[in-house]
């Protein structure tokens, strides 16, 4: 093994381990910007750093020191310590090796090798995916049932149902775009993702198996516990269902699991149905013979962009009533200072591309850091479609969840596989 | 060399799940011990480079039968004062332990007596997704077909009866 395959081990193993952590911050601030947004106020803006809001990020670091340094207490009646002390750690662990199958970028030719841009480069793919969320179910089951709590026990008899008969239309769902894309590999069906479908219309799987998409969506959304589907929670209800004895480091780490679980089904889901990596019309190859082209209008599109932006943060960071020295106005002022210094960074790291010489490494690794981030904004995008559902549907019954899961989406899945492999049959 | 040292985690880690399944009084614990030891049975078989295997095992065995036993232990609620008196279990295990020894010691002698051969993993994909379904929808197509009509009609059956009982009512 040569230096560089040693450290492109280290990158991608470090980019799918930490990249779900640094979006733990990212999906908790989104979800309280979204919740106030949805509910026409402001959401979190008080939390500051000598002045410093940064649009709310703050109060995820306020809550984050609050978590760590409240008294962890575990109550007298539960007998199981060790079960109720491992159950958060197994949602944690399950949701974070959960995303190490999922490919974030084409697999990256440097000096005629191939590295394969997943945490674990696994032929098993998908089904890696549906091993490990299987698992988180232990956690939420033995955090119910050692809380010895009649809360805590209705809350995971509750989820441990739902995932578990939530889990056979996703397997069918998957099925189906088995039958579409004729692999398992998630690596392969992104790269399949790149064609065109009529000439114009990218081969997505949200285009090629709408039905699919739906019931696979409804059951990921099922599977994280979030509304319409929180029964296991169901504040009103349960007051927080199996976690309700948890308290400080514990219900943080559920909490944490949580949201990387989110990620990780909105990775999953950008991966089957929405291209993955894939730039629309743009696939790998013709990014890497178009690389100069594409550096040079990135270049002119993103200081104009940012005009934008900085005018977007000037209006929308000021007092609402007349101040001396507004404070919110040089704090704007600094926000957008940094901003227009990463973009004078980026400026110069494209300026390199328009150097190197065309077809070279530097094309493609500029290609892979491109469908990077690509890839973590449509990953962006799709969590904001789960908080969008969360604070606009209200809570399901459980004999309707139920109904919906095994009345309708299983046979709805079932008629799916039947009419695309009678499809496949036929064209092929 | 890193292989072997993995063989012996797994194999040592699914052991003791077996052990800790007859050992613990408690049959939460007893589960929970049988989950180690069916996913150490999956690391084994990723050992010999069985993919599917590994991950069937972690989906069906380790993921689908087990948690559908603790969802039932769970709501069964079972709490330590509801478990029998067990007296003299250890004379009992003693027992067997006397009495698979022998057994144990001839089958060791059976597998050492077996002609030796050189334990390689086999190549070309032996084992991938590819491979066996390659194999499955070859050679074994209509057998494959009618176990999995078999497993529809069980599935769909559930759905249908689980609905039945409640219209009754």
């Amino acid at each position: 093994m040569s230096l560089l395959d040693i450290f492109m081990i280290a990158v991608r193993v470090a980019f799918s381990a930490f990249i779900p952590l640094c979006f733990i911050a990212v999906c908790v601030w989104m979800e309280r910007r979204g919740a106030g947004f949805f509910q026409d106020r402001a959401g979190p803006n008080r939390a500051a750093i000598y002045g410093f809001r940064a649009a709310g990020l703050v109060q995820n670091a306020a809550d984050g020191i609050k978590l760590f340094f409240k008294e962890d207490m575990i109550s007298d009646h539960i007998k199981h310590k060790f079960f109720f002390v491992m159950a958060p750690f197994i949602v944690f662990f399950c949701a974070i090796i959960s995303f190490a199958v999922v490919p974030f970028a084409d697999t990256l030719v440097l000096g005629g090798r191939g590295y394969v841009m997943q945490g674990i480069p696994m032929d098993i793919g998908i089904l890696w995916f549906l091993a490990v969320t299987g698992f988180s179910v232990y956690g939420i089951i033995l955090a119910g049932w050692s809380s010895a709590n009649k809360f805590g026990l209705l809350g995971s008899l509750r989820s441990a149902a739902q995932v578990i008969s939530y889990e056979i239309p996703m397997g069918l769902a998957l099925v189906s775009m088995l039958i579409v894309y004729g692999t398992v590999n998630l690596s392969e069906m992104a790269q399949y993702q790149g064609q065109l479908l009529f000439g114009f219309i990218p081969m997505w799987g949200a285009f090629l198996q709408p039905v699919s998409l739906m019931i696979f969506v409804i059951a990921a959304f099922a599977e994280c516990n979030r509304t319409p589907f929180d029964l296991a929670e169901g504040e009103s209800e349960l007051v927080a269902g199996f976690h309700v004895e948890y308290s400080a480091m514990k219900f943080a780490v559920f909490f944490m699991g949580e949201y990387v679980a989110m990620f990780a089904s909105s990775a999953i889901i950008i991966t089957l149905f929405f291209g993955g990596y894939q730039i629309p019309f743009l696939n790998t190859q013709a990014l890497i013979t178009f690389a100069k082209p594409v550096a040079f209008f990135m270049m002119i599109g993103l200081p104009i962009g940012m005009y934008y932006f900085a005018g977007w943060i000037r209006r929308n960071n000021v007092s609402h009533y007349p101040r001396e020295n507004d404070p919110r106005v040089t704090e704007a002022n600094v926000y957008i200072k940094c901003f227009w210094g990463l973009v004078v960074i980026i400026e110069l790291l494209l300026i390199g591309i328009l150097i190197c010489q065309s077809g070279g490494s530097a094309a493609h690794v500029f290609v892979a850091l491109l469908q990077i981030c690509t890839f973590l904004v449509k990953v962006t995008m799709m969590i904001f479609v789960y908080i969008w559902v969360r604070w606009t549907l209200p809570r399901f019954r459980y004999d309707q969840l139920q109904k919906l899961g095994w009345q309708m989406l299983l046979p709805l899945a079932l008629l799916n596989i039947f009419i695309t492999s009678a499809v496949v049959i036929a064209l092929s | 060399m890193f292989a072997e040292v993995l063989f012996i985690a797994f194999a040592a880690l699914s052991i003791l799940g077996a052990i800790g399944l007859i050992l613990f009084r408690h049959p939460m614990k007893g589960a929970m011990s049988l989950i180690v030891t069916m996913i150490s049975l999956a690391g084994l078989y990723a050992l010999l480079s069985a993919e599917l295997i590994f991950v069937l095992q972690l989906i069906v065995y380790a993921g689908a039968i087990m948690s559908l036993i603790i969802f039932i232990i769970m709501f069964l609620n079972i709490q330590d004062n509801d478990l029998p008196i067990e007296e003299g279990r250890y004379l009992y295990l003693a027992g067997g332990i006397a009495v698979i020894i022998p057994i144990a010691c001839f089958m060791i002698k059976v597998v050492k007596s077996i002609p030796a051969h050189q334990a390689t993993i086999v190549g070309n994909g032996f084992g991938g997704v590819k491979e066996v379904g390659l194999v499955l929808f070859q050679d074994w197509l209509l057998p494959f077909e009618i176990v999995s009509l078999l497993l529809l009609v069980a599935l769909i059956g559930a759905v249908v009866l689980a609905g039945k009982r409640r219209l009754l009512k």
